[in-house]
């Protein structure tokens, strides 16, 4: 594991509450995350993991009453979704949404030129994208054929998931929050999901991974678990706490 | 200060003297155009066709004559209306103008020309059709465009022609004060005879200007039309269009329409399903903002069995713009098996935007497969948080969003240099401009 040497963390949340509609669903919630780890929060369902992958995303479905999160220092909570991105955070979507008449491959190029033209680097001609994408495509496995239809359009639910992990490969964000991205995956897909994790491991990123079952980690090896309950993080471990949940259930952590 | 709809009125029957003396076909055409003009006036909102779509500010403006001989140079025209894509016929101010025109590369067995021209040189291809398809009683822009019958464009599509695109565009100039136009647009084709038409309305100069148009189709059996209208007039115009098909025993329409300018835009199209086995496709895409009134009335008629019918339209509307959409579907007596469907699907992008969209289905005979469906909505939230949360500006990825809902439209053009044409129209509309057409 390395830190920076100042040691600040790449991902700090710090009592970060949230509700939806009035009810709350983050309840002060503290997570620190190092560059160069990969983290795991499982939890049951209703938890609030998937609000705190979208709530630091910068969905806007759930409103933030308190707490910070930060990003390599800056406040994460005042940027709008697309700077959050410029700023080095990808959220690997549960349900990846469907967008019939914008290509795939165009949206890709525009998501990544829309980056690179932010943080002040030269635009990819299409030329050397295609390059780019065909490479990653072959590391997630993807038919090209799919890269000339809709954004995710007409493409099961194992290949949007697939499609998540080739723009995370694509656009090589700093932190990764992968929420659910195991649910309803069979092996072959898990394998190329780890792969793409694992491809991206390097001592200045992070991968967070949201799930409720412990298949993934069979795949991917984190290095800190969080166990969330009702808005908060209620254990925190290494490895041997998921298979204590897989022994045990949620019911124990349960507040 | 507006005047009267009665001034109104006054003012758009003036001129009619100037026009050019015709034969007696034409001229009782004339006269009885006018006379129902008269007893009808402009209509109100009080009448059902026009409950949504007010013409007070239309009648705000006292619209003379405008003079046929307006010059227009080449390089001002290509600005309002592209660049010709093959032969290209101009009609300024109602008028066809041979200086501005070319007929080079007119696609085998299809023949344009000034309609004047073919009244006064082919009576005989003329007179049966000309105002037989399109009843102008009771429909009072109709009856006005008659009221001035004498020039626009005919196109006829012989036998023998298979495809191929004519361009008709028309300028309505308001340089020096409001102006009305009435050009008209007679097309025949003889049974198997394919061909596209299109036509292009635009205005210049900085008065309102109000051009009303009408186009006649008939279609013998077995012909193939391909009909486009594209309206890109400035937010001072008042464009009212009126389209009436009649189709013989198997004969194949398209007819598709894209309305993006003009304070207030309102395209009817009339089609009858006259013979047996004939398939008519109706398309159109509009878009308005600011206090804008975009209109799309459609009347579809089967007559006879074994017709098919479709239709899809689609708006995009901003600001405190004001859509209408309003299909009726006429299956009479006897036209058994037919199969007819209606979409309307609009996308409203501000609180302020409002549309009304009015499918009606008139049945009167068993066995026939009809229906209608539609939406009005917002932008997908989820969409653009997809979009936004990979890195993509909210203003470009609203515009993504947007060209994604039009491109169905856009792509079902089947001229490739008008296709290309409409998609540069409708991605300069957008913030960001015609960058998003590499979406594709």
């Amino acid at each position: 594991m390395s830190r920076k040497p100042d040691g600040t963390p790449l991902l700090e949340v710090r009592g970060l509450r949230a509700a939806i509609d009035g009810k709350e669903i983050l309840k002060g919630l503290d997570l620190t995350v190092h560059a160069g780890e990969v983290h795991a929060i499982m939890g049951p369902n209703g938890s609030g993991k998937s609000t705190l992958a979208g709530v630091l995303a910068g969905r806007d479905r759930a409103q933030v009453t308190g707490g910070t999160a930060t990003l390599d220092g800056r406040d994460l909570l005042a940027l709008p979704p697309e700077e959050r991105a410029v700023a080095g955070l990808f959220l690997g979507f549960q349900y990846p949404v469907e967008i019939p008449g914008v290509g795939n491959l165009y949206f890709l190029r525009t998501a990544l030129n829309a980056q690179r033209k932010a943080r002040g680097e030269e635009e990819l001609d299409a030329v050397d994208f295609l390059g780019l994408a065909k490479e990653k495509m072959k590391l997630v496995e993807m038919d090209p054929a799919f890269m000339n239809r809709g954004v995710n359009e007409g493409f099961s639910g194992g290949e949007k998931k697939r499609n998540e992990v080739l723009q995370m490969a694509v656009l090589e964000p700093r932190l990764s929050i992968l929420d659910e991205i195991d649910s309803g995956l069979d092996i072959d897909a898990l394998r190329v999901v780890a792969r793409g994790v694992d491809a991206l491991r390097s001592p200045d990123r992070a991968t967070v991974l949201v799930t409720h079952y412990q298949r993934l980690l069979e795949y991917i090896v984190p290095d800190r678990i969080h166990v969330m309950a009702a808005g908060r993080i209620v254990h925190s471990g290494g490895r041997e706490l998921a298979l204590e949940l897989e022994q045990k259930g949620y019911a124990w952590v349960e507040p | 200060m507006g005047g009267t709809l009665k001034a109104a009125e006054q003012s758009l029957l003036g001129g009619q003297e100037a026009l050019a003396p015709a034969p007696e076909f034409v001229a009782s055409a004339r006269r009885a155009g006018r006379a129902s003009f008269e007893r009808s006036g402009l209509p109100t909102t009080r009448e059902e066709d026009w409950r949504f779509t007010s013409l007070a500010p239309l009648a705000a403006h006292a619209f003379g004559p405008a003079d046929p001989a307006e010059p227009v140079d080449a390089d001002e025209l290509d600005r309002a209306a592209g660049r010709p894509f093959g032969p290209r016929l101009v009609v300024v101010n109602g008028r066809f103008r041979g200086d501005l025109s070319t007929a080079h590369g007119m696609p085998g067995g299809v023949h344009a020309a000034s309609l004047q021209h073919a009244v006064a040189a082919t009576p005989a291809r003329v007179e049966g059709r000309l105002g037989r398809v399109l009843a102008a009683e009771g429909r009072p822009f109709a009856a006005l465009n008659a009221a001035f019958l004498g020039d626009g464009a005919f196109v006829h599509v012989g036998p023998d022609a298979r495809g191929g695109a004519v361009e008709l565009v028309f300028v309505t100039t308001g340089r020096r004060a409001p102006v009305a136009v009435h050009p008209r647009v007679l097309l025949v084709a003889d049974p198997g005879g394919q061909a596209a038409v299109v036509e292009t309305y635009v205005a210049l100069g900085d008065h309102p200007v109000l051009t009303n148009a009408v186009t006649e189709a008939w279609l013998g059996d077995g012909a193939r039309i391909d009909h486009y209208q594209v309206q890109d007039q400035p937010g001072t115009a008042f464009h009212l269009a009126t389209v009436a098909v009649e189709q013989g025993k198997g004969a194949t329409l398209s007819t598709h329409s894209t309305a993006l300018g003009a304070a207030l835009s309102r395209s009817e199209v009339l089609v009858r399903l006259a013979g047996e086995g004939a398939e008519a496709h109706l398309s159109g895409l509009y878009m308005a903002d600011g206090q804008r009134v975009v209109d799309n009335h459609s009347v579809i008629e089967h007559a006879v069995p074994q017709g098919t019918s479709r239709e899809a339209f689609k708006g995009i509307l901003d600001g405190a713009s004001r859509g209408v959409f309003a299909g009726r579907i006429r299956v009479l007596e006897g036209a058994a098996k037919t199969d007819a469907h209606q979409l309307n699907s609009n996308l409203l992008l501000s609180r302020d935007a409002v549309v009304d969209t009015m499918p009606q289905l008139e049945i009167y005979t068993d066995d026939v497969k009809a229906g209608h469906g539609g939406t009005v909505g917002e932008l997908d939230r989820d969409a653009l948080f997809y979009l936004r949360s990979r890195g993509v500006a909210a203003d470009a990825a609203r515009a993504l969003l947007i060209y994604a809902f039009a491109r169905e439209m856009v792509e079902r053009v089947r001229v490739p240099a008008l296709r290309d044409r409409l998609g540069r129209l409708v991605a300069s509309r957008l913030p960001g401009g015609t960058a998003i057409l590499e979406a594709a």
